[in-house]
Parts: structure tokens; sequence; C-alpha cells
């Protein structure tokens, strides 16, 4: 159907649309409109990604001057490739309206592994062999060599790619990752590369988030896209932690070792090519001395990506004297990780600043600040120099130097922690030391600054504002939208005591407790009485769940619940999981009926869905609380009540229950679909909890499924699904959860919609820390 | 002694049954038992009525043998031939062993089966009680078309009958007991052995190996629950022994299948993630490491017992439905040639993400698909047969035509003033047309619901349907070309009579004691008549033939 969103012309490829869909064009038009950044919650499974991409192509179309690219990130592989089939569909709706052929290029990045098409280099299984792989047949000193060496191995598909393949740009169309390898077959380029360069000049790209958010990858594939684009982040809920993980290091000993033998290695490369081709390292070293100037030229036409690893001020400087020879450098390198080796010889755990280890180094080697920033620029120019084949060989001394170059260049934000022993085996020396980021904002800063328009959108976002405080920037828009149904298709219970009335919680004091382990059981065993096909349980970490599963298994529960279904459990192997999961699938499709014990924060949890039978209840057992011992997460929440002012239980609890509402929000796929979400443990009746759920399964929470027993629970659990059993036609849904479009134009559904999305106050807002005087402040001045 | 022609297939002499002294026979149907000296059984029973048959324990002095039947009744016989007692009763418990199971099914199927029926449909009940009960049809002639009607329902799941699963709890099933004097004890029945087989094919090679040379049967099972392999992780005996191989296999398989991978790439978690943070990058703390606990690896091992035992039940359900669509995937796999898993794997692929990104309720043309109705007339089907010696009748074009025609005449018609009707004409006219009038006479009729009470009504009702299945059991004879046919339509004829006869005159007779007009049997009355014609006139024609 065609729509007219707030005077812009639509074309939404399903004949009905949900109210909130609208909704959600209409907030999503507003934040296009104001070239501003927006937060949006929508509930699961009511078309986000249509609505999303229906909206921003048509204004792609309408303003084709103001919106030049979308760039829409997602989480996962399967994810990425559902945008691309959706936008299919978009696009076929588009040609079969207009009639006539549109001129869009949409495409699908991914990793070499899931798109090389080179024989040898496809057939490796995991990615990083893949890369190094064919990093040592692409590489252009490899590809020089060539010209004296005709033996030495290259890949033909990119030699066809280099030779052809940029000259005319790939025809307008949707290339999921098949399409490009088939694509890429046909023309016998390399599909890798020509998806990277054509990048660039598509007006539709579908990435994983660390094409932006991973310093170490936007820099090579996302530095030129344009300014006048829009980003989306979908499934954002896990954003923080994705941006933290890209700028934490973790040495261990191992590391050092093999840092070791890196630098020893480089030692006698270098002596080597001093005695063959003294003349590269002396390029090398003018190179150096004129500075990275280069890179401040494209930096200055505001339309590189800026490196977060790479401040500004780095440009205008030329390398250090110290590490500017290639031996000087080594040498460098050497002192720095002896001095590291020092650091991990210790008994107690030492956590300190960057600043404190800044000054500590200082006095112990010499080692200045300067050099250390410039330690990774130096390196790469050092291994471009040496023409070194397999850079994975070199990952222990890059991760060194990308170490030096963030504890240099960045005095907040960040935590040094260094534990001589794991916790839990503290006779075994295995002393670690962890760099880790403790601001999400920093790796995400270049992305809002850079673009006009960043939209952070998923099923779970509750509570909004504190996205916009943790990655510290200001939305124009934020807002969560209801589900509107026509039949209550979820039903939220959360059972606080067992039929002994013996309270139910995985809290620290209790969850050893026989009688919650059993009542646990007890509640499992009802349930898979009565559910009918799939149930999926998540518990709040692997040790947990082995240890629930051991004493189940002792106490006979698991067997009487084998006579109900199969049971399937996650493992911490993911092949392994993996088989689990279809086996679990099977056993669903052909009637049989399983359970899935899973772990929230798992791999599955975060990755499947569990549509219709597949999952028709999902139990929570626990608040899935992050492990609090941890120095890192200790350090983090300092970090967060001192720079935000965000106190640590509201962060605690906000991010258990961001993971509990994403793992029973993966039952509900749609407004056909229905499913049981039981929240097993008596905290989630506390207000404060609950509060923190999303609005959409928050609403259907009365105070009749507060802290029930397991009888309880399984008299509601049957009288929902016995009512969700029958039949449900369009004819239900129609006027209320769905709509025709004579029906969305009616006066008094548009009144109706407009209450669906809940915008936050403007009042609210304004704990939103200003970000303009951080951007006044660079935070490494500051030392 | 009607059993005499039955074969005998074991006879064992010297059996007690309440106190007296016997012989006890198996035959190929039943079980008898005879007091010595007499040439009768005072006990005798179908194997189709036994539930079951329980033996006493072994160290008993008594060595018993009891019969339980599905009545609930019980039948005890002692072996009392000293010598010989426990052979002779383990070679009767043997042999029922083997014919019990056979009867069972097949007798229970069918009686289940009729009283499913009968208690899920009433009618058929009210039906069952109309011609059975009163006997105007026997019972097998009543079943007879019923169960064949049945299994036309059934008969595609009947062609490739559905194995029957394994149910996920059937080791729970072989609970321990103490024996009392430090021993444990397991029941296995049959269907305890089969799954056990059917699940860990590795015991069942380990079976075929050993058992009768090797080892007793009994000897076997003591041993496999004995076995570390039947434990798994809670006692842990270093001891090898014969099921060691087996968990070995078993790991195998495991390992087999993990490496095999997912053939769904929506749940491959291996290729989720679209790039991994390089080893030492990321905040996670819990780092790989592999000092494990010794509890911590006996709780895994626990759950991959879970995972393998699980994916072996499901496998054994599926064993049959997988082997033809194995080769579906082999054949598809030839083609693809390659190890390149790209060349057949789009299509599951696509599939599987159409499936993932389809709303149903917002499409429209969503649901399942229906048949088109192909109609080669459609006049037929919307007026339903009709006799054709009726001279004229009008197709639904012709009534379309005149209805247009009438419209137009409405539509143009001018009321000419000059030339009314006399008002008595008039007034004539529209107490005619009034309810109660001459002409509408059929319209004020009153329905046979107001005039007659319901109780009559609901006989009636179960006339027409008695009626309706007698006939229609007669109209199924027809064209008559068979035998057996033949004989059928002169029994139904007469069924019919006697229906007519015992049914529906004293019907007819209590109608007219009530001064209802008799016309309510008459459709009755009609149907029957017409299938008496058409017995006539095929009964004349084979005459006719036969001379």
């Amino acid at each position: 159907m065609k729509l007219n969103i707030d005077g812009l012309l639509v074309y939404f490829p399903y004949d009905y649309i949900y109210p909130e869909q609208y909704s959600y064009m209409l907030e999503l038009k507003r934040t296009l409109d104001a070239k501003g950044h927006g937060v949006l919650e929508m509930p699961s499974g009511t078309g986000k990604t249509i609505s999303l991409l229906s909206l921003i192509v048509a204004y792609q179309r309408t303003y084709p001057l103001e919106v030049t690219k979308l760039i829409y990130c997602s989480r996962t592989v399967p994810e990425i490739e559902k945008v691309i089939e959706e936008l299919r569909k978009l696009m076929e709706f588009y040609t079969k309206e207009t009639g006539e052929k549109n001129n869009f290029l949409a495409l699908a990045l991914s990793s070499r592994k899931n798109l090389c098409i080179h024989p040898e280099v496809s057939s490796l299984r995991f990615g990083k062999e893949v890369d190094g792989k064919c990093h040592s047949l692409t590489a252009s000193y490899i590809r020089a060599q060539r010209h004296s060496n005709p033996n030495q191995p290259v890949c033909r598909f990119y030699e066809e790619f280099d030779a052809v393949g940029r000259q005319v740009p790939i025809p307008s169309g949707i290339y999921n990752l098949d399409d490009l390898k088939a694509f890429g077959r046909k023309k016998g380029w390399c599909p890798y590369y020509l998806a990277r360069y054509s990048i660039l000049h598509a007006n539709i790209v579908v990435y994983s988030y660390h094409y932006l958010l991973d310093p170490k990858i936007a820099d090579l594939v996302s530095k030129e896209l344009a300014k006048k684009s829009v980003v989306v982040f979908d499934e954002a809920h896990n954003i923080d932690n994705v941006c933290i993980d890209s700028m934490s290091v973790n040495i261990t000993r191992r590391t050092l070792d093999r840092c070791q033998t890196n630098v020893e290695t480089l030692q006698n490369t270098i002596q080597r090519i001093k005695e063959t081709d003294a003349a590269k390292l002396r390029e090398e070293y003018r190179r150096l001395v004129e500075g990275l100037k280069e890179a401040n030229v494209a930096r200055e036409t505001d339309i590189y990506l800026s490196n977060p690893v790479l401040p500004d001020e780095i440009l205008q400087e030329a390398v250090p004297g110290s590490i500017r020879t290639a031996e000087h450098f080594v040498g460098f390198l050497k002192r720095f990780l002896e001095y590291l080796k020092a650091r991990l010889r210790i008994h107690h755990v030492v956590q300190e600043s960057s600043p404190q280890f800044l000054k500590d180094i200082y006095e112990k080697v010499c080692i200045d600040r300067k050099p250390l920033r410039f330690c990774a620029e130096r390196l790469r120019s050092l291994l471009r120099t040496l023409e070194i084949a397999d850079i994975a060989d070199f990952s222990a001394v890059t991760l060194i130097s990308n170490f030096a170059t963030l504890v240099s260049t960045y005095s907040k934000g960040f935590t040094i922690i260094i534990e001589p022993f794991e916790d839990k085996t503290p006779t075994i020396v295995n002393p670690v030391l962890h760099f880790s980021c403790m601001d999400p904002s920093i790796a995400i800063k270049p992305v809002f600054e850079r673009f006009q328009s960043v939209i952070i959108t998923s099923g779970t976002l509750s509570p909004l504002d504190i996205y916009p405080r943790i990655l510290d920037f200001r939305p124009v828009t934020m807002a969560s939208f209801t589900m509107t149904l026509a039949r209550t298709c979820l039903c939220p219970l959360i059972v606080g005591r067992g039929n002994d009335q013996v309270a139910m919680s995985s809290k620290f004091e209790t969850r050893e407790d026989f009688a919650v382990i059993r009542n646990y059981g007890n509640l499992l065993l009802e349930m898979s009485a009565i559910v009918p096909d799939g149930i999926v349980a998540f518990f709040t970490s692997y040790v947990y769940m082995e240890n629930i599963v051991a004493s189940w298994y002792e106490q006979g529960i698991l067997e009487n619940i084998q006579r109900n279904k199969l049971i399937f459990i996650e493992t911490q192997d993911a092949a392994e999981t993996s088989m689990a999961l279809e086996k679990y699938q099977e056993a669903c499709e052909n009637g049989r009926g399983a359970i899935l014990l899973s772990v929230a924060r798992g791999k599955v949890s975060e990755g499947i869905d569990f549509v219709h039978h597949f999952g028709r209840a999902v139990i929570m057992f626990g608040v899935p609380y992050v492990y609090t011992q941890s120095r890192i997460l200790k350090a983090r929440l300092e970090y967060l009540r001192d720079q935000f002012q965000i106190r640590e239980n509201d962060f605690l609890t906000f991010d258990a229950m961001r993971h509990a509402a994403q793992c029973v929000g993966r039952a509900i796929r749609g407004k056909t679909d229905y499913g049981l979400m039981i929240f097993a443990d008596k905290r989630y009746a506390r207000a404060d909890k609950r509060g923190k759920l999303p609005r959409w399964i928050q609403e259907h929470i009365t105070d009749g499924s507060l802290n029930l027993t397991i009888d309880e629970t399984v008299q509601l659990s049957k009288h929902f699904l016995r009512q969700m059993a029958q039949p449900f036609r369009r004819e239900d849904q129609l006027g209320l959860s769905l709509l025709t479009l004579e029906q969305l134009q009616s006066e008094e559904m548009l009144q109706k919609i407009s209450q669906i999305a809940q915008q936050l106050l403007l009042g609210r807002r304004q704990l939103v820390p200003q970000p303009l005087v951080l951007l006044a402040k660079p935070p490494h001045l500051s030392t | 002694m009607a059993a005499l022609s039955e074969e005998v297939l074991l006879v064992v002499k010297r059996v007690r049954q309440r106190k007296q002294d016997g012989t006890l026979y198996l035959m190929t149907e039943r079980i008898a038992w005879g007091p010595e000296g007499k040439d009768r059984f005072t006990v005798s029973h179908l194997y189709a009525d036994i539930r079951c048959q329980k033996i006493s324990p072994d160290g008993k002095a008594k060595i018993q043998l009891q019969l339980v039947l599905h009545t609930g009744e019980s039948t005890t016989f002692h072996f009392a031939n000293e010598s010989t007692a426990l052979k002779d009763r383990d070679a009767a418990k043997d042999l029922l062993q083997q014919l019990l199971p056979k009867f069972k099914k097949k007798a229970n199927k069918e009686l289940e089966e009729k009283n499913r029926m009968l208690q899920e449909d009433p009618v058929l009940f009210q039906l069952y009680k109309d011609l059975v009960v009163s006997q105007v049809i026997s019972a097998e002639e009543f079943w007879a078309s019923r169960l064949k009607l049945n299994s036309v329902d059934h008969a595609l799941s009947n062609n490739n009958k559905q194995e029957v699963g394994i149910s996920a709890a059937f080791l729970a099933d072989i609970r321990p007991q103490t024996d009392g004097c430090n021993g444990l004890k397991y029941n296995l029945t049959s269907d305890i052995i089969e799954s056990i087989f059917r699940t860990y094919p590795a015991v069942k090679q380990k079976y075929a190996e050993n058992v009768p040379h090797n080892l007793t049967e009994k000897e076997f099972w003591t041993r496999f629950f004995q076995s570390h392999y039947f434990h798994r992780d809670r006692i842990n005996t270093g001891q090898q022994d014969i099921f060691s191989e087996c968990a070995k296999q078993d790991e195998k398989g495991l390992k087999s299948m993990v490496v095999q991978g997912v053939k769904n790439p929506m749940v491959d978690l291996m290729s989720l993630e679209d790039k991994t943070l390089d080893e030492g990058y990321g905040s996670l703390t819990a780092l790989p490491n592999s000092s494990k606990t010794v509890k911590e690896n006996s709780n895994s091992a626990i759950i991959k017992r879970f995972n393998h035992h699980s994916a072996m039940v499901l496998a054994a359900g599926l064993r049959k439905v997988e082997a033809s669509s194995d080769q579906a995937s082999e054949t598809s796999s030839t083609d693809g040639n390659s190890r390149d898993s790209d060349f057949f794997q789009p299509p599951i692929k696509k599939v599987k993400l159409q499936e993932a990104i389809e709303y149903e309720d917002l499409q429209n043309e969503s649901g399942p698909k229906t048949i088109a109705l192909n109609l080669k007339k459609s006049d037929r089907y919307s007026h339903g047969p009709v006799p054709l010696q009726s001279h004229h009748y009008s197709t639904s074009q012709d009534i379309i035509n005149s209805v247009s025609c009438i419209q137009e005449e409405i539509s143009c018609y001018k009321p000419c003033l000059t030339r009314v009707m006399s008002s008595s004409a008039a007034s004539s006219a529209i107490t005619a047309l009034s309810p109660g009038g001459v002409l509408m006479q059929a319209g004020a009729q009153q329905t046979i619901s107001q005039l007659v009470s319901t109780d009559v009504q609901s006989e009636l009702k179960h006339l027409y349907t008695a009626a309706g299945e007698l006939l229609r059991h007669f109209w199924s004879c027809f064209p008559v070309n068979t035998p057996f046919l033949e004989e059928k339509v002169v029994k139904m004829q007469s069924n019919l009579e006697r229906f007519q006869s015992t049914k529906l005159h004293p019907f007819q007779e209590k109608i007219q004691r009530e001064y209802l007009s008799t016309n309510l049997t008459n459709h009755v009355e009609e149907m029957i008549q017409a299938a008496y014609n058409k017995f006539h006139a095929w009964q004349t024609r084979r005459m006719l033939r036969k001379t």
C-alpha cells in the first residue's frame, strides 16, 4: 500500500499494516527531518525492519540530496541476510507499483569467511584463518613480488577484480551475500573486495556493528562513507557492550611470550633487509619524518570517519625521533615488553588509571607518553616496510602496540587491572593485565559526530533514557511503542513461590538452596506437561545451569520431564549447541515437543528466535545479573556513578532486565504468534525490576500475575493456552491491530495511533549530559 | 470337544489349578486346562482376552503362572511336577510371551476403535441402538461398512504406518528396586529392551555379538546395568567391560554429528557472529580456562549425555523417514559434487530466510492453499439434481433474464388511472393475498416443528437416520457385479422390509393415534419405495438374463 507519512509518500510492500508500524514511521520521519539521532523501542516481531526500510528508502528517493546512504547495522549474519531479503521485497514492490526499474544499489558486507570464493581459502573453517590466508595472497608486496617471480601464488579473483572490477560499478540491484558470491563467480571477481569497494557508492549498506564501532575495522572499511548517511543500529540493546569490547585489551603471559618471538622475528628481518635493501628502510624513515600529513589531509576534508585510536593532534606531528628508525623502534618495543613482563610478576591485584600507568612506566623504564602514542602507527608502517606476509602471526605485537597507543591516548574512561590469578583458582598463577574500556561513548562518538542521523532501535531498550546517557549523545526523538493486540498473545507471569510457599529466587544467598532448586524443577515439570511443542528455559549463567541440571538429575526431576518432552541443553561449545538447537527444532517440528535449557547472555539468547511452536513458553529462572564480583565490572560501575550519575544498582538492574526481556522476547514474532513469558523469581515482582521491562511487556503484567505459586501459574497458563489455541482470523484483528489503508486514513484511527508512541518528556531529557562540553575539551588533553 | 480340531502347541502335565491336578494345553488361539481324567476343559481363555501373565519369582517354593484377563479376573496355574516344574513353567511362559502380543493388538484395537467411535458419535450410537440392538441388521454388518469407511480416512496413515516413537524417559522407567538382601532388581519388559536397542544401536550390536554364545540374556542385562555405560558418571568404576566400547562409539557418533554441522543456517551458532574479536581484545572475563573442577566436569558430562540421549531418541523415531530423505539429499549432493557447501546450501537457506521475514497477517494471499472448485456445469451445482421428468426447468440465466425483464417492466410501469379496478374486486384480491387468503395457503401452513411434539420429532429424526443408513447400504450395492454384492442386496432388501415392519409401521400407527397427518412419514416411505422399485427392476432383469 502507499502511505502518506507526514507528507512523504511511502511504499509499504504489504496490504495491511500494524498501527505501531505507522507510528514508528512517523517518529522516524521526524528524526530524519531534524537531522538528529533517535532512540526507538518497538516490540519484537512487529515488523520493525520493514518499517525502517520503507521509510528511509522513500526518504532517500524523495530527498536524494538530504540522505544519500543508509547504513544498516545488525548483529548477526542471519539478521543481515534477513534485512536484505526484506529490502528485496520492498524493491520488488516498488518495481511493481511504479512500473520502472529503480536504480538502487543495496548490498550486504560480511567478513571474508562468508564471502570468499577462492576454492582453497574458503574451505578454511575459522574466520581468522581465512583472513590470514587471503592476506598472504593479496597483500600489495606479494603481488609486487609476482612481477619478478611468476610462481608466487596470488588470488586470481582478486587480480581480476583489481584489473577491471573498479572501472564499471556493480549493476544496481539487491545483493545478499550469496548474490555477491554468484556475481563474483560469474565475473571471476573477488566478492569481498567488490563489496568493500561498492559500499562507497551503494545506496544501502547492511553490515555488522563492528564495521562501524571497532576502530580497527572501521578505519579500513567505513572510513570513506558519506556524511549524509542515516545509520541504523538494529538490535541495539547491547550496543554499549560492543563498544566496550572493541576498545578493551587483555594481556596474558602467553601474549607476552608470543610478542617476544614476534619482536625477535622483526629484529632478524630488519637485520636481513639492512644487508640486502637498506634503501627501503631509509625511504620509510623519510616518510615518517614527513609525518602523518597524508592522513591529516584526508581528515580535513571531513569525509573520513575519525579513528579514535588516532586522535587528531597526532596528525599534526611527526613520529617522534626516538622510534623513527626501525632498530630504535624494535628496541623500544623490547623495553616496553620487559616492563609489561615485570608488571605481570605480582602477587596481589593492582588497579590503576592510565596516567598512573604512564607515570610508572616513565619512572621505571623511561618510556615517554609520546612515542607510546605512535606505537600502533609505527608498527603498521614497519610491517608494511618489512613486507610481512602473514599479519595473523603478528597479532600479539599488534595487540601490545594498540594497547600502548590506547593507554597513552585516553586518560579517562579506561582502567588497568592486573590480576595474578583467577578468583576461582587462587593457587594457579595466571597473571592477566586487563586494560578495559569503561566508557562506551568513546567508540561510538565518531559515529554520532560524523553521521547526520543515527537511529538506535531494538525490541528492548527500556529504560530509554539510559542509552543517551551511557552513549553520551543527544537524541531528538526517544519513543517507546506499545503493541496493539486484538488478543493478548503474550502472557507474562511472575512466579515467586513454590507450592510449598518457599520463595523462588536465584539470589546469591538462596541459589544453592535445595528447596529453590526443587521448586524450579517442579515448575519446569509442570509446564512441560501443559505447554504444547517447545519450551525454552533460560538460566542466569552456565555454572548455575550446570549445577541445577546436575541436582535435577540426582533428584529424578529430569527423568519425569523426559516423560513429557525431550531435553536439550546449551553447552559452552558452539558446534554442540548448534546441533542441540537443530534437534530441538526438529523435535518441535515433528510434534514430540522439547525443552531447551539455555543461558541468558549466551549465544542462543542473543541470536536465535523461537517463533511460533518453537517457543510456546519461555521460562526465565532467576534474574540474570552479571557476575558482580569481577573487578572490571566494579570499576565500570564506579565510573558510571562518577561520570554519569548512574547508581550501581540501577545499572545492574537495567542490565539484568534488558537481558531478561531479550530472552523472553525471543518467543514472540508477530501478532499471530503467542507465548507464555514466565519470570521465575520473586524479585521480578518489585517495582524497580518490573519498571525496567519494555513497555509492551510491562503493560500486560497485571496485579494478578505477580508472585504466583506454581499451581496458580499452571492454572493461568492453561487458560491462556486454551484461549490462544482458538482460531485467529484476520477479521478479528482488522481495525484493532491490523489496518487497511482506508482504516488507516480515518481521523479516529490516527488519533489512536498517536497514543501508541510514548514520547519521553523533555524534562527527563535534560538529564542527558551535554556532549558539547566534552567536545570542546578532548579527554587526552586533560593530563 | 471342539478343541480337537485346533493345533495344540504345548501340553504340560501335572499342572494344578484350584488345588486340582490337571493338564495345561496351549493352542493356537487359546489356552485351556482340564482336570485329570476328564476330557473337557474347565478353564479356557482366548489369548485375545488375556491382558498379561505373571510368574512367581525365582526361588519361591511354588512355581506359578498367573493369567490376568481384561475383565480383571485372574487364573493361577501351579506347576507341580517337582523335577521339571521350572522348565515347564518357563516353556509355557515363553510360548505365551510370543503368542499374546499378536492377539492383544488385533483384538484390542478393533474393540477399542468401535468403542471409541460409538462414544464419540452420538448419532452413530443411536443408529447402533436402532439397527443392531433391535436386530434389524447384525453387528458385523453394521461395522463392516463403518470400519471400512473409517479406514478410508486413515488409508494414508495405514499404508505407511507410522512407527511408534520411543518415550524419552524409558530408562527412567526401569526403576531399580532393592530386593532386601543388598541387591538391586531391574524390571525389564520387551518394550524397554526394544527401546534400548533402537536408541542405542551399539548395545544391540553387543547383544547380537555376545548373547547366545558368551552370555545368557540375563547376564547381559545384569552387566549392562552394572556398566559404567549405563550409569555414565554416577559411579566411576574403572573396570573394563563390554560396554566401554559402546561409550566410545557414542562419543564418536556425537562428534561426527557435531562436525557435520547443522543444515539450517539460521541456527548455526558458529557462523552467527560476523566478525569475532581478535584474541586479546574484549572485556569478557570468562577466558577459556582448562582448569575445571571434577564436579564441573561431571556436570558437563551429564549435559552432554542428555543432549546425546535426546538426539538418539529423536533419531530412533525418525529413522524411517530419514532413510528416504537421506536419499534425496544424497542425490542433491552428488550433483553438487564438491564439498563446497555453497552449491546445495542456498535452497534451504533461501526457504528459511523467506520464512523468517514473512508476516502472515500483513499479506493478503496467505493462508492455506485451497483447491479451486472446478465446475463443468455450474447450473447443476447450484440447483442440485433435479428430476429430469419435471418437464421444464429454468437455468439461472433464464431466471436472471426474467427478473431483469420484470424489473424493466416495473420501471416503466405507468399507472393508468382511468382504467382501475372496481373497489370490490380490489378488496377481494387483497384478502386473497393476505395471510390465510386463498392465494397464500401455502405460506400459511404451519411448520412441522409447531405441529408435532418434540419426542415425536426426535423419533422421526432417528427413523430418518436409520432409514438413511439402511438405504446407504442398499444403494452402495449397485452396480451389483459380484456374487457377494448380490447376496448383500437381497439381504438389504429384507432388512429394509424388516425395518418397515418393526420400526416404521409402529411409528405410523402412533402418529395416527395422535391424529397427526400421516404425511410425516411419506417421504421415508417414498425413499424406501424407490429402493424397492430399484430392487424389483434389478431382480426382473436378472431373471430375464437367467432364462
